[in-house]
């Protein structure tokens, strides 16, 4: 922290933008120009979040399609082919364009604001981060409009399917190129959120006060950087199989098909706890709030956090179990996979620990809360059957494991997520939703999803495979697809009401104070929606729930404010560059899907590498433009009502000027 | 306060509606339908299915003593009507006997799982000892998307269902010829992966003769859904009598004893007139046979159909096996099963081109005519 502002003191130009760049940065900071060049995390967190939900709706549609094509036996609502890339698209975008940069929106949003910090580490960065979401994104679902379409390899693409021999069209290449980009903004983030937690926290305020959000946004950000190289490196096998004529995964030519799976899965296994850990981190904040008590267990829930993240890398090959492991393989994955059940385990007996005793209101963030917790169980519990070989050599690849992990990440990922959207709204916008229709919208997704996912569990165990667009009528599965299809309906009916309040509340919302809820921790301390500068003064640390002793502990526990020094606040400037890099990725991504493709006017000609060129000749030029900006940075001046009886900055934040 | 009060009502639809669900789910609970795991009719299926219980027994004890103390608890300290809701409770940390308490606790439970859990794991690997001496042995050889059944002992193919005899062990040997696909029979034993350049191991048994369905598990492209087969236990004297079938020729494959393909079925046992079966052998010689091999001792890119007319199913199981079915099966396969290589003809993928090119034509090109198709159905049926 101390070393940080230093820098910033020493470095930064006096209250003017920097000139040393190309062009000047940006400095207004409203209308488009001022959302496109944003560095401010908040802003970011807002934008990831409204990318997520509109991907989420997509994702839904895709999703309903889906189950009507299911509904009756041996129906055509839709082709096989479509089907096949409705639910390659379907889980691709869900995965990687909602529940991943959902959380990155409460990573963003919430994580500085907890810690005490004014931004991230690296603010640029973030905006980079930011907008290869956006165009990966565009990437992927560019491949609907080309021939061919979308990719039906299924979000696994296991090899060879994914082979031109049995993929000829570039549905497959869009994914790859889409994947990558989501990658590097899953990275960028990713250092960021580490950096920022590692050096930016305020005073006091120590690894083991942090809250649990917090502690998740850095255990989920190591499990990014460790496993997105997995799946980095396949792809880049799998581009130079389909581009450049290598063998890596082709038998023909020496590969090995395994190769794949076992570098998607290194990479796909920890990749399911960067997608529910955040949840875990969302609802150790809801529960304490809404029982008035602090998180039972704490250093227990921290830790048993951690050990998930460890054990998340060595147990890939439990989706492996019916491909022909050896015996030793087989059961030393087996227990792993068991063993991974007691710190998941851990962490609902802390949860249930921490309502005992309590004062619970169950307002509609503590519904969403408690919903997971059930909706969570459920879907352990299958995830402990199937972590045995032999019951897993009945559920694999079935409709068992469709409902299993549906629970986890619906049940559990998106039922925590809106109980985070529910709960910070009112941080974010300064207006509560409406609680009366919050509650509706709880009840209509679990009765909807309970009806659209418990009867999978039947028709996995009664012989339904996945991944089938339609099956043989007198099976015996017509009742449970009859009911999943209605209950998927009213699941898509709740979240599309739950879209639909969000909007209205942004409008039409009633305003409230700073803390409704009667919170617990640091993001609360300031005003709703925080200022540019996030806190006007230096909070100094003395607990773990900070808010909650100001407003209920001893003195000794109170928290101290540090006015800032005479040159207020420092701020980073906005930049263009961020953009403008992603964009050159992006034109680089689409050179090399149609790498070697006929060109659209029907000619002979191929084109792809150079528009790759020119994109990566962009993204250097960014680079380049990037850091010669400069620094850049200026000074706030806060009211100094806002600090009103803080303590004066100390000597040293006055000298350099 | 108000906004609270309504809680215990809420609890009570909640649970109603839960309560309706599980009806619900029960209603449709099947558990003996045709391809059901819940079923088993093996000793491979039926170790699993046992394992299954016991995780079962498990998760539900799970469920009633996790899930009682998280209900009880958010009822227990629910804020009711007439609290303070400034109340402050005990602000308790933590407890660390009751954490490690139930560490140990869910850790034994899992101890539990794991012991035959790692019997199943030794089970499916191997034929017990007592099986392995008349065990059968069977190479399975997956295709986009169909099956090849090999009978190494006997020398022969059949495709998309094949016999075994009940009581015996089937050793299979399990390869793809293009991409990855999964063989499933849930009543005999749960799935293993074809896997392309490995072969794998894996073993079936039906305790008593039945008619078992199974299907492709692992996503293989377009038709995937329609990738399905059976298998048919017999009695040993039935399969015995079915190997000796499977052997002889059923059509002249010597051009020197006669119009090749003729039938060799004698002629009293035909269901159709004679003009008309040998103009479907003529049709089958220009349109099938690059594809279809009649030989029972060959395997060529298409299902053998050698013995077509004794097989209860066409189109990899999605069909039975009738005149009408078949007759819509030929003319329009693309229909049938979407991606198909009977209608587009056998593709290969060609880097120069970027396309896929015919390598062997389909009946796209060969554009039979109704009248031809009738012909070669009538034909088919002396296949036996």
């Amino acid at each position: 922290m101390a070393t940080t502002a230093d820098v910033e003191n020493v470095t930064h130009a006096p209250a003017e933008p920097a000139r040393t760049g190309l062009w000047k940065r940006p400095l207004k900071n409203t209308g488009l120009v001022g959302w496109l060049t944003t560095v401010d995390h908040k802003k970011i967190g807002i934008l990831y979040a409204v990318g997520a939900l509109f991907f989420l709706l997509l994702g839904g549609v895709e999703a309903l399609i889906i189950r009507a094509q299911l509904m009756f036996p041996e129906q055509e609502v839709i082709s096989a082919r479509t089907y096949n890339q409705l639910f390659t698209m379907h889980g691709t975008t869900m995965i990687f364009l909602a529940v991943m940069p959902l959380s990155a929106a409460f990573f963003n949003y919430i994580m500085p604001l907890q810690i005490g910090a004014r931004d991230v580490a690296f603010p640029r960065m973030n905006s980079l981060g930011l907008w290869c979401f956006i165009f990966g994104g565009i990437i992927l679902n560019l491949s609907w409009f080309f021939p061919g379409g979308a990719p039906d390899v299924g979000w696994f693409a296991y090899a060879p399917l994914t082979d031109r021999q049995y993929s000829p069209d570039i549905g497959v290449d869009f994914w790859i190129m889409g994947l990558q980009i989501l990658g590097i903004a899953s990275l960028v983030g990713s250092f960021n959120f580490i950096t920022t937690i590692i050096n930016m926290r305020a005073p006091g305020l120590s690894m083991m006060r942090l809250p649990l959000f917090t502690w998740m946004t850095l255990i989920t950000s190591f499990l990014v950087i460790l496993a997105f190289p997995a799946i980095t490196i396949a792809l880049i096998q799998l581009m130079f199989d389909r581009h450049f004529g290598t063998f890596f995964f082709n038998v023909e030519g020496g590969g090995k098909p395994i190769l794949w799976q076992h570098l998607f899965w290194i990479f796909g296994h920890p990749e399911v706890y960067i997608l529910i850990l955040p949840a875990m981190g969302i609802i150790s904040e809801i529960l304490p709030v809404f029982s008035r008590k602090p998180l039972f267990g704490y250093p227990l829930i921290v830790f048993s956090g951690a050990v998930i993240g460890f054990l998340g890398f060595a147990v890939w090959s439990h989706h492996m179990f019916t491909t022909g492991l050896g015996v030793i393989a087989t059961t030393a994955f087996a227990f792993l996979t068991m063993l991974i059940a007691i710190p998941t385990g851990v962490k609902i007996f802390n949860w249930i620990g921490t309502m005992w005793g309590g004062r619970i209101r169950f307002t509609t963030p503590m519904l969403f809360s408690v919903g997971f917790i059930w909706m969570f169980m459920m879907g352990g519990f299958t995830g402990i059957m199937h972590s045995s070989p032999p019951v897993d050599a009945q559920q694999q690849d079935t409709y068992f494991v469709v409902a299993h992990f549906h629970y986890v990440l619906i049940g559990g990922s998106l039922f925590a997520l809106f109980a985070g959207i529910y709960f910070w709204f009112p941080k974010v916008t300064g207006k509560m939703m409406s609680e009366f229709v919050g509650k509706i919208v709880f009840y209509v997704m679990f009765i909807g999803f309970n009806l659209a996912f418990f009867p999978m569990h039947i028709l996995g165990m009664t012989g339904m495979p996945r991944r089938t667009h339609t099956y043989k009528s007198g099976m015996g599965w017509e009742q449970s697809n009859f009911w999943s299809t209605i209950g998927a309906m009213i699941l898509g009916l709740g979240v599309a009401l739950f879209v639909i309040q969000i909007i209205y509340t942004c409008f039409r919302g009633r305003r409230t104070n700073g803390d409704p809820w009667d919170a617990r921790t640091l993001e609360w301390v300031t005003d709703s929606p925080p200022k540019e500068y996030n806190f006007a003064y230096t909070p100094v640390v003395h607990a773990r729930d900070q808010l909650w002793e100001n407003k209920h502990g001893p003195d000794s526990r109170k928290m101290e404010r540090i006015a800032p020094g005479p040159h207020g606040i420092h701020m980073p400037d906005q930049s263009w560059w961020p953009l403008i890099l992603a964009i050159g990725l992006f034109i680089a991504c689409l050179g090399m899907v149609f790498h070697g493709e006929p060109a659209w006017w029907g000619e002979e000609a191929r084109y792809g590498l150079g528009i790759t060129i020119c994109g990566l000749l962009i993204t250097l030029g960014s680079i380049y433009g990037w850091a010669l900006e400069g620094p850049g940075g200026f000074h706030l001046h806060p009211d100094p009502k806002e600090y009103d009886g803080a303590l004066p900055a100390p000597e040293s934040s006055h000298g350099h000027h | 306060m108000q906004r609270f009060s309504a809680l215990s009502t809420r609890l009570a639809a909640l649970l109603c509606s839960l309560a309706g669900l599980l009806i619900l789910a029960g209603c449709s609970l099947n558990i003996e339908g045709k391809q059901s795991a819940l079923d088993p009719k093996g000793p491979v299926a039926q170790n699993q299915y046992d394992i299954f219980i016991i995780t079962l027994i498990v998760t539900v004890f799970l469920f009633i003593t996790v899930g009682g103390a998280l209900g009880w608890t958010m009822w227990k300290f629910r804020l009711r009507k007439g609290d303070d809701p400034r109340y402050i409770p005990p602000q308790t940390h933590g407890h660390p006997l009751i954490e490690i308490g139930l560490v140990a606790g869910s850790a034994a439970l899992l101890v539990v799982i794991a012991i035959p859990t790692f019997g199943g794991i030794l089970l499916k690997k191997n034929v017990p000892l007592h099986l392995v001496e008349d065990a059968i042995e069977v190479n399975v050889v997956g295709y986009q998307w169909w099956w090849a059944f090999e009978y190494p002992e006997h020398g022969f193919y059949t495709a998309n269902e094949f016999v075994i005899p009940a009581g015996r062990a089937v050793k299979l040997n399990l390869r793809t010829r293009d991409v990855l696909h999964s063989f499933w029979v849930p009543k005999l034993a749960g799935k293993v992966d074809l896997i392309a350049g490995q072969t794998n191991f894996m073993w079936i048994k039906a305790d008593e003769p039945g008619y078992f369905y199974g299907q492709c598990a692992e996503f293989c492209g377009d038709s995937h859904a329609y990738m399905l087969f059976r298998v048919i236990a017999k009695p040993e004297a039935e399969y015995r009598r079915w190997v000796r079938d499977q052997q002889r020729q059923t059509a002249n494959l010597n051009p020197d004893t006669g119009p090749l393909y003729a039938p060799l079925l004698a002629r009293d046992q035909w269901a159709y007139p004679e003009d008309k079966v040998l103009r479907g052998a003529e049709v089958f010689a220009r349109a099938c046979a690059s594809c279809h091999s009649l030989n029972p001792a060959s395997q060529t890119n298409g299902p053998n159909l050698a013995h077509f007319a004794t097989r209860t199913t066409i189109a990899a199981g999605w069909m039975e096996n009738e005149p009408d079915e078949l007759f819509r099966w030929i003319r329009e396969p693309d229909k049938v099963k979407p991606g198909n290589f009977m209608w587009t003809g056998f593709l290969r993928y060609n880097p120069e081109t970027r396309t896929r090119e015919v390598e062997m034509a389909g009946l796209d090109y060969y554009d039979l005519s109704d009248n031809e198709i009738e012909a070669v159905v009538a034909y088919l049926y002396t296949l036996r």
